[in-house]
């Protein structure tokens, strides 16, 4: 245990003290350890990883709803494609940039830029349909410099360059895991098939043996994305390993 | 006048008269903003203003004082209260003025879209511009700032432009609007004494002495955990219950107070949450409830007379549930809630549903009515003023909008120079996270949580975390474990400084508040190499981490451990050392020992008066009980105490880090969410990308009642989690900050000090606002 | 007859004006030449005549207005440098911001006068304009080198009594403002006003012992910097310089985060950019003081070619230097409260004051008489 006492100063400590404060003043007003980013003038470079807005390809997405579901503020809405599939639209107005939605996007549709400075006149601009989220963006920039906070074992240093940081990254892809999807209760389907109308890889398929319709999953084109298992009326589909 | 026109008229006013260039010109380059701190976001604005990007340079200079300004800032969540806070300072603004809302609060709502509590700026002033984010970077709020500079000369612009692309159109597989993912049990089953068999040989001799002792007052005992005890008893046994626990068992504060509204069943159920700063007591919580009918007027007797920190706890319950604690002084009128609001917590206040769909005739977000202009006054305590004019006191009204107020009101009573009682009036950033969490899936609260108090994030996720892990009973591999450490403790490092700045800038030294700034954005560096975000990192989930992090940053963080020194000392010669600050703080503000555990204050303020009782030893979690790191206390129980208190704390705080770093050099990469909670997905183990839904969304807690305590920065952190076991949403959360709990310290400690001694004793507190309200 | 008397009149006053010309070697030849001019002599004549150049150029009017639009930005810049910051830099950015306080201006210019309902009209108005009266006037008794507006052997007492209405002013605006906090700053105005008052008259009045006159031009032409021979005086002067004109540590009437700007919380506009620059000229007031009692005031070696000139501009750099010090005290210190800025003023500076009386007297003796 450490307990902390401060004594009262006595008068040479004072003055010593006052001292000590002049002297801190002086010595910054002439050799300051300044750490000002001139930021319109210069741009902080950030990491790769930071959270800003989102880019979107279509060819991945698969329509999960995941990344709405995920949402914590609801910023993203699905919105009906002219291909009767539902791509997510984001509201700035409500987005708070957790990237939730990105860690939850399995196929890697969704991915970050490093766009983090916009000011917008009105709030109605906000919303961000798919269609503006596939091409990159342009940002109202003033920066010719880039600085970068460069930490040593001395103090902190900015570092500045005479070229003009990208504001965008390539996307890295998520972890593929071997899933796929299994039907638990084959007694409780009800043959609506369903399952078969939204997979995407053609990996369910259904024949008619008189009465008994029979769905079969293909283990190897199913992709384990988790459509049927989610749309299924009778919730009987699972995913599970390969 | 219609906002819209007022937004004009500003525009109208510098575009009128020979001299427009000129009045444009000079309007430009002297924007000083009214700083409207009233959320998180206000973090960012300091840092736009402080050392690290310097927003005077852009000729805004700071001015606290509306008369003075003429731009408003608003910085995030304005609530119903604050909203007459804004329109009144944007009255007495003098034309021409200018508004930037920033934030994603501020517009429409972000993560707190569908509160209670929430309104929209734009529906109260007239907004030139909104920024995005949560929170915005200062890079962002001086855009922001440049384009309202823009404006005035005359261009008027949104600063990104989206391309558009034709999307797909050849009609593919079909695609089916999915119904909600929340599971929501129709008569979910809320019990709160849950037995479970443990290993915890003291707790039950504990329980077999209460049965002895406490005979005829109790209706069941029941252990709910390690060092969780839960005692039912009735309503009229409560008082003399608590009687006993009090005098007789030495249960000498109040860690929380509760109420469970169970509408099917026409009950609530009150529970005090009840914990001794006896060393054998300390780790202990007994959890005291009661069932209560769920009647037009549901009244339960006051435990604040025995516990004064459960006071303010049940005023605010009072204010959420409407049910009355006899006995308590504040029942007669809203503590924290707005006027118009009523007892918003129980069940059947229903809040908006989220919608998945984006169709044009669904409203982007629900649709609001701020308060009218003829309500704009917020009521005083009935009385109050006349009882203060009959004593021959002066009564000053600091904040809510005040330079040294913080977004809470304080009614000071004053007598020459010396106060005689400081009133609180707080709820201007409740921002409601208690009802929005029991709206929303488990994984979803942890951004929720964390924005309580962005100037210490990891704190406040790891508390929420640690209580779900603690439910499903899950071990962290232990890289996460060091990771959570490291960032926790940096993250108490940035929790210091910021109070640390807020304090020196309440003693009116700038240069203080400038340094330590200067220290904060070097974590919130690391914090953004690490996370991607520099104040919400919202990285801590349960099992691990997000993912882990590169050896860069655990580079970065160790260079950070010893570069910090050189502008520590710097620090410390300029303002902690300085004879002013001493004399302004040393033995102001002094809460004995006693006093200090009586009004209920905890943390680094309760060790400064002598109680060493932090959680961090007490209830070690993560890799503290590794790690060679010692409690830091004081005998002082003054403003000065307290602050070189927690000045030594961050020093053990950098011991710590320097300890994970190095066995995170040790540890090899590799798992860092526990591979038992992935399951299936155990390959995401290193990082969560692409598949967090598939782990989390379905999170369901096992039934029952789940506390844990936190050290965060600022002191005690508890969360409490109703499970009804079938849900993937909580039955109720409670949280109880520890700004929460410090507010009556505050109280207490400025009674009878001079007037600005009031401003040293707020800021050693640390007191946040957003923290405190949630 | 009338005419002889007119031309009499004109002599006389060409007399006054010429028998005290400013004498600048290096202008010297420019003057001649304009003096060929009819009107151009007069002119030139006069704008060189001292009295006129020191009401009206330097140190008077026109160098408070210069130093009113630069000094700000140097502060700012200054404190902003030791902040680890950089201050103003965007509004000309090869110039640094110099002309940071012309946008200022223009903006207080242009803004709303607000008048609140609860305000006392007329007072509310005047006062802001009614200050500058006593900030002002002493500047015609500081001698600026060799130059002064208007050399009496009572300098010295007039200033100090114009330097004492200061705070007069200030409780008149928190008065007429009738705003809660303005009040509680008008109130800690009225009692700071006590604390350093007796003090500062007293290190002063030490130093007119020392010099045996309280003739400025007179203390100025020894050319002695009495802070080697009266440090204590110098210091309590410095002190109470930094009361009275509200400077961080004593920075207590107008506490921004207690009490918003006290007396000044409810002007806006123009109002409050008289009010904001108004601290910059009592600082500038003093600081002059200070430089001719403390400083040597336009001693220094002299600039080649300069003359008189030389001696006004090393009174204008030491009294650069001594206001640059009194604002830079903000971002050393934190505010004191408002019962030790009292003990400080009635035990530690008065005592000081006293002990500065005691060392003046001792040089008295010492030297065998004034300076």
């Amino acid at each position: 245990m450490k307990k902390v006492t401060v004594k009262d100063q006595s008068v040479t400590e004072k003055a010593l003290r006052h001292a000590r404060a002049v002297g801190v003043s002086m010595k910054e007003s002439v050799y300051p350890l300044t750490a000002t980013v001139y930021y319109p003038r210069e741009r902080k470079k950030m990491p790769a990883n930071l959270r800003g807005y989102l880019l979107f390809e279509p060819e991945k997405c698969i329509s999960c709803w995941q990344c709405a579901f995920i949402c914590p503020a609801n910023a993203i809405r699905m919105k009906e494609a002219p291909n009767k599939r539902y791509y997510p639209t984001v509201d700035y107005g409500k987005c708070i940039f957790c990237h939730f939605c990105i860690d939850s996007c399995s196929g890697g549709a969704l991915y970050s830029t490093k766009i983090h400075d916009v000011a917008y006149r009105d709030m109605d601009e906000m919303l961000t349909l798919t269609e503006e989220m596939i091409e990159q963006p342009e940002v109202l920039r003033e920066d010719k410099k880039s600085v970068e906070y460069i930490i040593d074992k001395d103090d902190l240093h900015l570092k500045r360059r005479r070229e003009q940081d990208t504001l965008f990254v390539e996307p890295t892809p998520p972890v593929e895991i071997p899933m796929v999807s299994q039907c638990v209760d084959r007694a409780s389907c009800i043959g609506c098939r369903v399952c078969e109308e939204v997979c995407e890889h053609d990996a369910i398929s259904s024949k008619q043996e008189g009465n008994i319709l029979r769905m079969r999953i293909d283990t190897e084109k199913c992709t384990g994305c988790g459509l049927c298992v989610k749309e299924c009326t009778m919730q009987i589909l699972r995913l599970v390993r390969k | 006048m219609a906002v819209e026109d007022e937004k004009n008229r500003n525009v109208h006013i510098l575009r009128t008269g020979v001299l427009s260039p000129l009045k444009r010109w000079g309007v430009k380059w002297s924007l000083w903003p009214c700083h409207f701190v009233t959320s998180c976001c206000g973090v960012e604005l300091a840092h736009a203003f402080a050392s690290g990007f310097d927003g005077e340079r852009l000729g805004t200079l700071n001015m606290g004082i509306s008369r003075q300004a003429n731009f408003i800032i608003v910085e995030g969540t304005i609530t119903r209260k604050m909203a007459r806070a804004l329109r009144v300072v944007w009255e007495q603004m003098p034309d021409p003025k200018f508004v930037e809302v920033i934030g994603a609060c501020g517009e429409r709502g972000g993560i707190f879209w569908n509160s209670y509590n929430l309104t929209r700026p734009s529906d109260i002033v007239p907004v030139d511009f909104f920024v995005p984010g949560c929170p915005v970077t200062p890079e962002a709020l001086l855009r922001g700032v440049r384009a309202v500079q823009h404006k005035i000369e005359g261009r008027d612009r949104t600063t990104i432009k989206f391309k558009k692309t034709k999307l797909p159109s050849e009609p593919g597989k079909t695609c089916k609007v999915p119904t909600s993912p929340k599971v929501l049990a129709p008569t979910p089953l809320v019990k709160v004494d849950v037995g479970r068999d443990v290993d915890w040989s003291s707790g039950t001799e504990l329980v077999k002495d209460l049965e002895s002792r406490l005979a005829g007052l109790y209706r069941r005992i029941t252990i709910t955990d390690v060092n969780r005890i839960a005692i039912k008893t009735t309503p009229e046994h409560l008082v003399e219950l608590a009687q006993k626990l009090r005098t007789e068992f030495g249960f000498d504060h109040v860690k929380s107070v509760n109420v469970i509204d169970v509408p099917h069943e026409r009950k609530f159920i009150v529970e005090y949450m009840v914990s001794g700063y006896k060393k054998e007591l300390m780790p202990v919580i007994l959890n005291v409830f009661a069932e209560l009918a769920r009647e037009a007027k549901p009244e339960i007797a006051s435990l604040a007379s025995l516990w004064m920190s459960a006071d303010y706890s049940e005023r605010e319950m009072h204010d959420f549930f409407g049910v009355r604690f006899a006995g308590n002084a504040g029942m007669n009128y809203k503590f924290i809630l707005a006027p118009e609001v009523n007892t918003p917590l129980r069940k059947d206040f229903k809040l908006e549903d989220e919608s998945y769909v984006l169709e044009d005739n669904v409203p982007y977000a629900p649709e609001i009515k701020p308060p009218l202009p003829a309500e704009l006054e917020l009521p005083l305590p009935e009385g109050l003023i006349e009882d203060a004019e009959s004593k021959e006191e002066f009564v000053v009204l600091v904040g809510p909008h005040h330079t040294g107020s913080g977004h809470l009101r304080w009614i000071l009573r004053i007598k020459g120079d010396v106060i005689m009682e400081v009133i609180p009036d707080p709820g201007y950033v409740h921002r409601t996270m208690e009802k929005l969490a029991e709206n929303r899936l488990y994984i979803q609260n942890i951004p929720l949580f964390e924005r309580a108090n962005i100037s210490d994030p990891i704190s406040m996720q790891l508390g929420y975390v640690r209580t779900i892990e603690k439910a499903l009973g899950i071990e962290v591999p232990e890289r996460a474990r060091y990771i959570r450490t490291m960032m926790t403790e940096l993250s108490r490092i940035g929790a210091f400084f910021y109070d640390s700045g807020i304090f020196s800038l309440f003693l009116g030294h700038s240069t203080g508040f400038m340094y330590v700034w200067a220290i904060r954005e070097m974590i919130l560096e690391a914090m953004v190499r690490a996370t991607g975000s520099r104040c919400t990192p919202t990285f801590i989930i349960p099992g691990g981490v997000r993912r882990d992090i590169p050896k860069e940053v655990i580079d970065m963080v160790d260079n950070f451990t010893s570069a910090i020194h050189k502008r520590l000392k710097k620090f410390e010669d300029i303002f902690i050392y300085n004879p002013v600050f001493i004399a302004r703080t040393k033995g102001v503000g002094v809460l004995s020992r006693a006093d200090a555990i009586r009004c209920g204050i905890v943390g680094p303020f309760l060790r400064a008066s002598g109680v060493e009782y932090d959680i961090r030893k007490v209830e070690p979690y993560d890799a503290y009980a590794d790690l060679d790191w010692e409690v830091t206390t004081g005998d002082a129980g003054d403003c000065l105490g307290r602050y070189m208190g927690r000045y030594e704390e961050i020093k053990e705080s950098l011991k710590i880090v320097k300890q994970t770093v190095d066995a995170l050099r040790r540890i090899p990469r590799g798992e860092v969410i526990s591979e038992e909670l992935l399951g299936d997905y155990r390959e995401a183990s290193e990082d969560i990308k692409g598949h967090m839904f598939d782990v989390y969304g379905n999170l369901v807690l096992p039934k029952g009642e789940w506390t844990t305590v936190t050290e965060s920065g600022r002191g005690t952190l508890l969360y409490s989690i109703v499970s009804d076991g079938d849900s993937n949403v909580p039955y109720r959360v409670r949280i109880v900050t520890p700004c929460w709990m410090n507010l009556r310290g505050i109280v207490e400690a400025s009674k009878g000090e001079r007037v600005a001694d009031f401003w040293a004793i707020y800021g050693s507190f640390g007191y946040f606002p957003p923290e405190a309200d949630r | 007859m009338m005419q002889e008397m007119i031309s009499g009149m004109i002599n006389t006053l060409m007399g006054t004006i010429m028998s005290n010309q400013i004498h600048v070697p290096v202008l010297e030849p420019l003057i001649k030449l304009l003096a060929q001019l009819p009107v151009g002599g007069f002119m030139v004549s006069l704008l060189f005549w001292k009295a006129f150049f020191a009401a009206l150029i330097c140190p008077g009017f026109a160098t408070v207005g210069i130093l009113l639009l630069f000094f700000p930005w140097i502060e700012r810049k200054l404190c902003g440098r030791i902040q680890w910051r950089v201050g103003p830099n965007e509004i000309v950015w090869w110039l640094g911001g110099i002309i940071q306080l012309l946008a200022d201006t223009i903006r207080f210019m242009f803004q709303e006068v607000i008048v609140h309902r609860d305000a006392h009209r007329p007072y509310y108005l005047q006062f802001p304009f009614l200050t500058f009266i006593p900030t002002l006037l002493p500047l015609l008794f500081i001698p600026a080198g060799s130059i002064v507006a208007i050399r009496t052997p009572y300098a010295i007492q007039i200033i100090l009594a114009l330097v004492c209405l200061f705070p007069l002013f200030i409780l008149g605006l928190g008065w007429a403002s009738n705003s809660r906090f303005a009040f509680i700053g008008t109130v800690r105005e009225a009692f700071m006003y006590f604390a350093y008052e007796i003090a500062f008259i007293v290190a002063i009045l030490a130093m007119i012992i020392l010099y045996g006159t309280s003739d400025l031009v007179a203390i100025n032409n020894t050319g002695t910097w009495g802070i080697l021979l009266n440090p204590v005086a110098a210091f309590v002067f410095f002190v109470g310089a930094a009361m009275a004109t509200s400077r961080l540590p004593f920075e207590i009437a107008e506490a921004d985060q207690e009490l918003a700007a006290g007396p000044h919380v409810e002007y806006s506009g123009i109002g409050f950019g008289l009010i904001y620059v108004l601290c910059y000229e009592k600082a500038y007031v003093l600081a002059g003081l200070m430089t001719v009692l403390f400083l040597g005031g336009g001693s220094g070696p002299a600039l080649p070619g300069l003359g008189e000139l030389s001696g006004l501009i090393w009174f204008l750099v030491k009294t650069l230097i001594v206001m640059t010090t009194l604002f830079v005290l903000r971002v050393i210190y934190p505010r004191y409260r408002l019962d030790q800025a009292l003990s400080i003023g009635w035990s530690s500076l008065l005592s000081l004051a006293l002990v500065a009386v005691v060392i003046s007297l001792g040089v008295f003796m010492i030297g065998g008489g004034a300076i």
